[in-house]
């Protein structure tokens, strides 16, 4: 046996250490399949005795109780079948919850920077298929158990009925064992190369669609259809090979017994008449064969699965390993009455030791003003805003609101009084209602109704279909990209917040949706402390401060209508900018 | 229509069948091929049991060693016989599973690739490659393992009746009754499993959409800190899935212990009744014994048969799905006696009374009449919804008219080859789409044909010539993922050079909503020119500056045209447009 690598022997690790918490259900499933385990093996010589004992030996009298004796044998077997099943089952169910409910739990806890790095389907992946890979185990962990327990108990049985018998068919044991091993594991390779050359012809097909304007428009059906046919033609390619290893192995797992048959009803039928064993016997040894074949192909398959959902655990530990990084203080302050002035002191910053995002900014934006952010890509003009409702930490510097230093607060206080509106939107497939209400699900319909006429939302929502019921979002009503900003707008202005973020709200709507959207935003920004990214002139003339970013420092600070005059950089990367949207 | 398609099961409906046989049509000798291969395989496996029962009647009870040594022997060829049968029906059945799984993807895909953009338009793009990929997917999931089991076991059950039949009729007969009860138990199971894992289908899918929901909404949430209400919900879902689960998991933990249970009582009916009669002398011991072998291939199939059902029921509610979405007829298609559009047009477009409507009750563009001369460039303006873009791309043929026509060169591209449209009108869409691929294989999407001279002609022509030189790869850089590799703009001006190679003498402009910065848009202003030189263009407009440069403007509310002229002509005639223009201009100080 090779040597378990570290990160292997951290995966079942975690399988383990699950399984501790379902001991119970693990326990009576493992009883349920030692019963099952010893009927299996009781029935075979329950029979051979009644063969021996009242049918060859003529006796009428004890073939009724014996088979009376077999029928209640076949009760209990049931009855184990049906504890082991039901048990492992809700095991392996359980903890495939459990984990992928903690595993929700930890991913919304961690950090922006976590998430920046990982994609959705990675998480999706390890909180899907790994972990139907550890499910599986844990459902076949019973079985398996008293599957090598019914081997040992036939071989002894076995051997015990006769020596020179039992040694030939014990050797099928290993054969059987160690091949089908081998097999299950080729198996495994391979179906997982079919899985990607499926995922090949999922990006395909999602590409036809998502381009099936440019395809109609230069009628190349066919060209799309050719792609179609390439990762067609490959997917074939693979599940043939496939296919073809399948064909050849699985009859041979079945004949292997079979072989044993022949040794048995050759070797056998000479030891009967030499008298050596019994006829009994002898039907004994040919049920057993039949009763081995099935649980040695599935231990085979248990141990070649077994490396396999150790990986996945060890994916999925080392996502429940990863750090939260940003939590509430040890003894946080109360955030006192204030008009949300933000004070930034001294702040640098880096991501993961890179080159300085952001050199020794000062920066004081008085309560109830509101300032832009302007820096090409790169700058820092994000990364900035970010840092005031704790959505990364600083290492240098601090970031007060209202005079108390941002780690100091409690986060859900820190994050009611600092709202953002993300350059994505995004919206969750439920009512835009409920969208509306997200941060405060206490909030009045009044209150809602309120907060999207500020965001300037209200007159289209109530031309919805549904009005405010309207469900929205990727399984939903489809919104116009300037409607689902404004229904942002409206979310982040409920809760009445001091400090308003605004991430480049208007980077992509037509004319007519921007004008809506400026009108959405003088609103708002009335009386409330606001930083908002832009780059678009009509939204820069609308600030009272411009501050403008460049290589991690503030170049230049003033009206827009004074920079563009004054910093000839400012126009050029502003221009810039638009250009890479 | 394709969004309500999710529903229960089709298995059993003749129909169905009856149409996934005919896309499998070729394959018809391949499967009696397999059959054959199957049912030697099975023969060869059931006279078995026969062998033996000779070996040990005639050999070990009348204690002759040869007779022994000949069973062996003879045991030794059918089970040669067995596994070359075996192994090839095995690889038959798969590979006829296989090559009816690549016809149905391509079937399908042409399909797609057929249907119209009112389609499109309707359904969701994510439901469509689901037909594509998970419904496939459950179709393979029973070809690879499935179809064998079932071809295998069903032959094997009726193998096996007929082998007892013939061993000793009577107790095969006695051993029958049991099977009665075994199948009123697996109907029973069958349809409560059947309920129980349509569940957890519908359940497995709500837990994904729910995960996926809060991996990409997680920053929304924690802006908001409602991680523990967002954990909370998730859990409510996940939790529903474990209940469909646990149902799924108690029929089955019902159902397998019934059945082995009925085995052990096939056994000792066996051996009671059967007993009995090898004591009075008038049944044979080995037909005992090999009665009970028999018995143990009978239950197994039946477990097999169960444990497919599921597998079975999956792949029959996707192909009904895949079948539906067939049966859907594409609204635009060649009509009886079309005929191609001339190799050469002009490049006159008239409306003639056209309305259209994705829902023909409503329409969305009405009594439209409008001739665009040969040449000319009109801009379409209007405020969203008005239907501005659906008037354009009526031109295209994305859709056809429910009243009057859509000419070119007066000539009814209703009545045109589908085929022959994109050689004379191409549209530009907002977005310069690019296709995962080099730059060439996205220049050359027009033509397949064209050389690489023609490809550095059109370059030049748009001015993308030396940026595309400066690449370190060139014409062979890969654009990436919907081509990301290259900004909004630089996506725009590739999409024009792309459209010029096509050389067609009408084009549907939609124009961006992005505002680009005043050089790359100076850019593609002036490619943009060169490109609708001397060509028809009908320009979705978003903004002023195309207004003020189409040689008129056609002005759309609900549907309908309600004012047509110059730029000029319209900001004094028009109220609306002036009303629209002043809008354009506070939006764009710049």
């Amino acid at each position: 046996m090779r040597l378990i690598d570290a990160e292997v022997a951290s995966g079942l690790r975690l399988l383990t250490r699950t399984l501790r918490r379902y001991r119970r259900d693990m326990a009576l499933a493992i009883a349920g399949a030692l019963v099952w385990m010893a009927m299996i093996v009781t029935v075979p010589f329950i029979t051979s005795r009644i063969v021996d004992d009242a049918i060859f030996a003529g006796r009428r009298d004890l073939l009724v109780p014996l088979v009376a004796l077999l029928v209640g044998a076949g009760a209990l077997l049931g009855l184990g079948i049906g504890v082991r099943r039901y048990f492992g089952f809700r095991v392996s169910y359980r903890a495939e919850a459990d984990l992928r409910n903690r595993m929700f739990e930890h991913m919304q806890r961690l950090a922006f920077s976590f998430h920046d790095m990982t994609s959705t389907g990675e998480l999706m992946a390890r909180a899907s298929s790994d972990l139907s890979q550890v499910r599986l185990i844990y459902a076949m962990t019973p079985i398996t158990l008293a599957n090598v327990a019914m081997f040992l108990t036939v071989i002894v049985v076995l051997i015990v009925l006769d020596p020179v018998l039992g040694g030939v068919v014990s050797l099928t044991v290993p054969t059987l064992l160690v091949s089908a091993r081998f097999y299950a594991a080729r198996v495994i390779r391979l179906s997982f190369e079919v899985q990607q050359r499926l995922a090949d012809l999922s990006q395909t097909v999602e590409e036809s669609i998502g381009g099936i304007q440019v395809v109609k428009s230069y009628g190349q059906e066919a060209q799309e259809q050719a792609k179609l046919d390439l990762a067609a033609d490959r997917i074939y390619a693979k599940a043939t090979r496939l296919a073809s290893i399948r064909s050849r192995f699985a009859p041979l797992f079945e004949m292997i017994p079979s072989v044993a048959t022949i040794a048995v009803l050759w070797i056998g039928g000479v030891r009967v008449i030499g008298g050596q064993i019994t006829l009994g016997e002898f039907v004994a040894f040919t049920q057993y064969l039949a009763v081995l074949n099935f649980p040695l192909r599935i231990t085979g398959w248990f141990f070649a699965q077994l490396p396999r959902a150790a990986a996945a655990s060890s994916r999925i530990q080392a996502l429940l390993a990863e750090d939260p990084l940003i939590e509430d203080p040890a003894d946080p302050t109360a955030l006192p009455r204030g008009r949300g002035e933000v004070r930034f002191h001294g702040v640098s910053f880096a991501y993961d030791h890179g080159p300085p995002v952001l050199d020794d900014i000062d920066l004081t934006i008085p309560g109830g003003t509101s300032v832009a952010l302007v820096g090409s890509t790169g700058a820092g003009k994000t990364t900035l805003a970010h840092l005031v409702p704790r959505f990364r930490d600083l290492e240098v510097g601090s970031i007060t609101v209202d005079g108390v230093d941002v780690r100091r607060l409690h986060l859900d206080e820190l994050r009611s009084e600092v709202a953002v509106v993300f350059q994505e939107t995004f919206l969750f497939s439920a009512s835009v209602r409920d969208n509306i209400a997200f941060g405060d699900p206490t909030a009045t319909d009044e209150q809602i109704r309120l907060a999207a006429r500020l965001a300037q939302a209200h007159d289209f929502i109530s031309d919805l279909p549904d009005g405010y019921d309207t469900v929205v979002g990727e399984r939903g009503y489809s919104l116009s990209g300037g409607q689902r900003q404004r229904v942002a707008l409206a979310r982040a202005v409920l809760r009445d917040p001091r400090v308003l973020i605004l991430d480049d709200a208007t980077s992509s709507v037509d004319a007519i949706v921007e004008a809506e959207m400026l009108a959405a935003l003088e609103q708002v920004m009335r009386g409330r402390t606001t930083i908002i990214i832009a780059h678009r002139t009509s939204t820069l003339a609308l600030v009272d401060r411009v501050v403008f970013l460049d290589d991690g420092r503030i170049a230049a600070e003033g009206r827009h209508a004074d920079l563009v005059r004054t910093n000839p950089r400012y126009g050029e990367v502003l221009a810039q900018e638009a250009s890479r949207r | 229509m394709t969004t309500a398609l999710d529903d229960g099961t089709v298995i059993g409906d003749v129909r169905i069948v009856r149409r996934a046989l005919q896309l499998g049509r070729g394959l018809g000798w391949a499967a009696t091929g397999a059959l054959v291969a199957a049912t030697v395989a099975t023969g060869a496996r059931l006279l078995g049991p026969l062998v033996v029962r000779g070996g040990i009647d005639d050999g070990i009870g009348a204690g002759d060693r040869g007779r022994i040594t000949a069973a062996a022997v003879a045991y030794i060829t059918l089970l040669v016989v067995q596994y070359l049968a075996q192994w090839t029906a095995q690889y038959s059945v798969a590979m006829l599973g296989e090559k009816y799984l690549r016809v149905l993807r391509e079937t399908v895909f042409a399909h797609l690739m057929r249907l119209d953009m009112a389609f499109y338009g309707r359904a969701k793009a994510g439901v469509l490659v689901s037909r594509m990929t998970n419904d496939i997917e459950s179709i393979q999931e029973f070809a690879e393992e499935g179809a064998v089991t079932l071809v295998t076991n069903l032959l094997t059950i009726v193998g096996v009746s007929a082998a007892m039949l013939l061993v000793d009729s009577r107790l095969a007969l006695q051993v029958f009754v049991l099977i009665l009860v075994l199948l009123v138990a697996s109907r029973v199971f069958q349809r409560y499993a059947g309920r129980a894992y349509r569940e957890v289908r519908e359940q497995i899918g709500r837990v994904l959409a729910s995960l996926q929901e809060g991996i990409t909404g997680v920053r929304v949430v924690q802006a908001f800190t409602r991680e523990r209400e967002q954990a909370g919900s998730f859990d409510r879902v996940n939790e529903d899935y474990f209940e469909a689960n646990m149902r799924a998991a108690r029929a089955v933990a019902w159902y397998f212990p019934i059945v082995a249970f009925l085995r052990v009582v096939g056994i000792s009916i066996v051996l009671l009744l059967g007993g009995r009669r090898v004591i009075a002398g008038d049944l044979s011991f080995g037909s005992l014994v090999s009665m009970l072998l028999y018995l143990d291939w009978f239950f197994q199939p039946i477990i097999n048969l169960s444990n497919t059902y599921n597998q079975l029921q999956s792949a029959g509610a996707a192909l009904g799905k895949l079948l539906r979405l067939i049966d859907t007829e594409p609204a635009v298609a060649d009509r009886p006696g079309a005929r191609p559009l001339p190799d050469r047009v002009r490049g006159e477009v008239r409306f003639e009374d056209v309305a259209f409507g994705y829902d023909p009750d409503l329409l969305v563009v009405e009594s439209v009449e409008l001739t665009v001369a040969p040449g000319e460039r009109v801009a379409v303006v209007g405020e969203t919804g008005a239907g501005k873009s659906t008037l354009a791309k009526l031109a295209l043929r994305f859709y056809d008219p429910v009243r009057g026509a859509v000419l070119i060169d007066g000539i009814d591209v209703a009545g045109a080859t589908l085929e022959s449209r994109p050689r004379h009108v191409v549209l530009i869409p907002q977005e310069g789409f690019l296709f995962n691929g080099t730059l060439r294989d996205n220049l050359r999407y027009a033509r397949p044909d064209a050389t690489d001279d023609e490809l550095w002609a059109v370059c030049r022509t748009i001015g993308i010539e030396a940026g595309v030189r400066e690449l370190p790869e060139r014409l062979d850089t890969m654009v990436r993922e919907r081509g990301s590799r290259f900004s909004v703009g630089e996506r725009q001006l590739i999409a024009l050079a792309r459209a010029l190679l096509a050389d067609p003498a009408v084009i549907v402009l939609d124009e961006a909503t992005a505002n680009l910065d005043p050089q790359t848009e100076t850019r593609v202003e002036r490619a943009l020119g060169t490109l609708l030189e001397g060509r028809t263009a009908i320009v979705i407009a978003h903004r002023l500056r195309s207004a003020e440069r189409a040689d008129r403007v056609v002005m759309m509310d609900e549907g309908r045209i309600i004012a047509i002229g110059s730029h000029d002509e319209l900001l004094r005639s028009s109220e609306p447009y002036a009303r629209l223009v002043s809008v354009w201009e506070r939006g764009l100080l710049r």
